[in-house]
């Protein structure tokens, strides 16, 4: 059963300032869906239109088959958690994740009881006399996450809630926010900008540029097979190799001294992508082309070799490979490469969208 | 944290023209009001008999000085209430104004700029019983306003004058309360279903609670020790000693009264109350409500 339906839904500003087109999207009940894209696409303003934070000035909102297009935050049956986690600091951790229930009306007895299963399920429960000032930052995140899940909400609404951690304990908070989504099987709306957050949380993504979505699919189909230019260099770290192009009888013109060949029904502009790790070391003798070395970052596990394409230009093309394991070639030095025909990503140069 | 001289003499330089103005303009006069406070004059000032602590007797055996007392409390927190809860009021709807945000705050400030003086002459003509619009116009609704012969009437124009002043000073910071707490606050109390009103009390005016106790503590030391100018333009201290606060019953005896004695005795009194109301406000507002 779909839990959320986002039909046609739009946002200009009174200015004329339009921030969202028009989005469609039916989230499943269940589904992780995390918005991600770069500062600035909109997709906080997204988050905070399902919230009813923002007002929809057009389309509809669907929660559970009700229009809420008009309805106050309160009455959306969803609990957001905010990036700077927005808790009273005036209250006990307990009154914190009581108040919702309080402004409900719900007993006194129902909201110990509620608030100590979550409590107990966070590892909060050592913590409910403090206050929000006396706690860390990742109890503080707890917190918030708990405030959400006492309210036993339909539709959860993250914003970029983990953007104030430490990397370690982000990773350490992305898994737990995944298992714990997956226990309570609530709906969930994920906005972050962060790829690795949103590729590994994600039951499906959607990518926002400029307020539209580029792509809405899981994370492998927008891996495989980005729709656009944008997609294919927001997702992967580091991003996909991109480079102008024209198809051609002979096969993929990178330059005039260099072609790759394959069969295209396709004629003019394009953009060649192919991602850092599908590129393969070689020789002389077997390789695509090659590149020259510029910078080498070792990760142990990995090494990126930083390079430009040897393309018989004077123009510098950059160009990352990802080798696994340690390699350590001379800064300078040519190193040669094949890129296999299957991971090669066409894109039409004017349109960007994949051929 | 502490900063080190090398100079020995350097530091004291600097703080002498603070140190020379504080001892004339202060120390000096306090320690000649010490001194009258111990002794009788005649009112032409000719002759001086040292009595002790008599003035002090005196003092506190007079009723009037214990009326003076009621009227002074009542003023002040009548002025520090009002004060704030008006400021409170507009700063917290100027606070929800997106057009014009300027022009709004920037008209409310402005009767800070004000003297007490003028503030109290403006008052005093708006409710003049014979030519003021706002007694003209409660005399037409059936309440005859007379502040020179009741008074209530009279505690109410004071209260009033000397509240008008202090509102825009309150707002000010009342505003700036508003503005730090994070939109995101009251974004999470409407998610969680308060209502307008009970986001408000429940969240806006327990975080304003610094605030609005730094607010209290100095306009009560306002109320108390700055409204002289107000009381003198419109009331002095009557009908009847009804608005006569401490300050105003200082000036009033000593040179109305012309028992310099008596006066330098009440002063010496509210030097007192100064020095207690300094210590709660360094042990209170320094080590204020921290979240």
């Amino acid at each position: 059963m779909t839990d959320l339906v986002l039909k046609n839904i739009g946002k200009t500003y009174p200015n004329g300032y339009q921030a969202i087109p028009s989005i469609d999207l039916s989230i499943e009940e269940g589904e992780f869906i995390v918005l991600v894209g770069p500062s600035g696409c909109g997709k906080s303003t997204l988050l905070r239109m399902v919230a009813g934070l923002e007002t929809i000035t057009q389309g509809d909102l669907l929660i559970k088959g009700n229009r809420v297009n008009d309805k106050e935050p309160a009455d959306r049956d969803i609990a957001m958690v905010f990036q700077n986690y927005a808790l009273y600091p005036h209250m006990t951790v307990r009154a914190n994740m009581e108040y919702g229930l309080k402004n409900r009306g719900v007993s006194k007895d129902e909201r110990h009881t509620k608030v100590m299963d979550v409590a107990q399920m966070l590892g909060l429960d050592e913590l409910l006399d403090r206050r929000p000032g006396q706690l860390s930052g990742g109890q503080r995140q707890r917190v918030a996450m708990g405030r959400a899940m006492v309210r036993d909400p339909k539709v959860f609404l993250f914003d970029e809630p983990l953007s104030n951690l430490d990397a370690k304990l982000r990773v350490q908070m992305r898994v737990e926010i995944r298992q714990l989504q997956r226990k309570l099987a609530t709906t969930t709306l994920y906005v972050t900008h962060d790829q690795v957050e949103a590729m590994t949380l994600a039951d499906r993504l959607v990518v926002l540029n400029k307020g539209k979505a580029e792509q809405i699919g899981t994370p492998m189909e927008l891996y495989d097979k980005p729709a656009t230019t944008f997609v294919a260099e927001f997702i992967g770290s580091p991003s996909m190799n991109l480079f102008d192009a024209m198809l051609t009888e002979r096969g993929i013109e990178l330059s005039e001294s260099l072609t790759l060949l394959m069969p295209h029904q396709y004629r003019g502009a394009i953009k060649w992508g192919i991602r850092p790790e599908h590129l393969l070391q070689s020789d002389e003798a077997n390789g695509d082309f090659s590149l020259q070395v510029q910078a080498v970052e070792s990760l142990g596990a990995e090494t990126l070799i930083h390079g430009v394409l040897e393309d018989g230009t004077e123009q510098p093309k950059p160009i990352v490979v990802r080798l696994a394991g340690p390699h350590l070639p001379d800064i300078g030095s040519r190193m040669w490469l094949t890129a296999p025909l299957k991971h090669w990503h066409l894109f039409d140069a004017t349109t960007q969208q994949r051929l | 944290m502490s900063v080190y001289f090398p100079q020995k003499k350097l530091p004291y330089l600097l703080v002498l023209p603070q140190l020379v103005i504080t001892a004339i303009f202060f120390l000096w006069p306090a320690g000649q009001a010490v001194l009258q406070a111990f002794y009788r004059e005649d009112a032409f000032g000719l002759s001086q008999q040292f009595v002790g602590l008599e003035n002090f007797v005196d003092l506190f055996q007079d009723p009037l000085y214990y009326k003076s007392m009621v009227v002074t409390m009542v003023f002040s927190f009548s002025v520090a209430f009002l004060g704030i809860a008006v400021a409170l009021w507009l700063a917290v709807m100027a606070d929800r104004v997106i057009r014009g945000r300027m022009v709004y705050q920037t008209l409310l400030v402005w009767p800070y700029a004000v003297a007490p003086a003028l503030a109290g002459v403006l008052w005093w003509i708006l409710f003049d019983p014979n030519i003021g619009p706002v007694a003209l116009f409660l005399d037409r609704i059936g309440l005859h306003w007379n502040h020179f012969l009741n008074g209530d009437q009279a505690m109410i124009l004071v209260v009033i004058s000397a509240t008008w002043k202090q509102i825009s000073y309150n707002f000010l910071f009342f505003l700036a309360g508003l503005q730090a707490i994070p939109r995101s606050l009251i974004e999470a109390a409407a998610i969680d279903g308060a209502s307008s009103f009970k986001r408000f009390w429940d969240i806006v005016f327990p975080l304003l609670s610094p605030t609005t106790f730094f607010l209290l503590v100095v306009n009560l030391v306002y109320a108390f020790f700055e409204t002289f100018g107000v009381i003198d333009t419109t009331t002095q201290g009557g009908p009847d000693g009804s608005t006569n606060t401490l300050v105003y019953k200082v000036f009033k005896d000593g040179f109305i009264g012309l028992d310099s004695g008596g006066s330098a005795a009440q002063s010496i009194v509210l030097m007192a109350i100064v020095g207690l109301m300094t210590v709660i406000q360094f042990r209170f507002i320094e080590r204020k409500v921290q979240y």
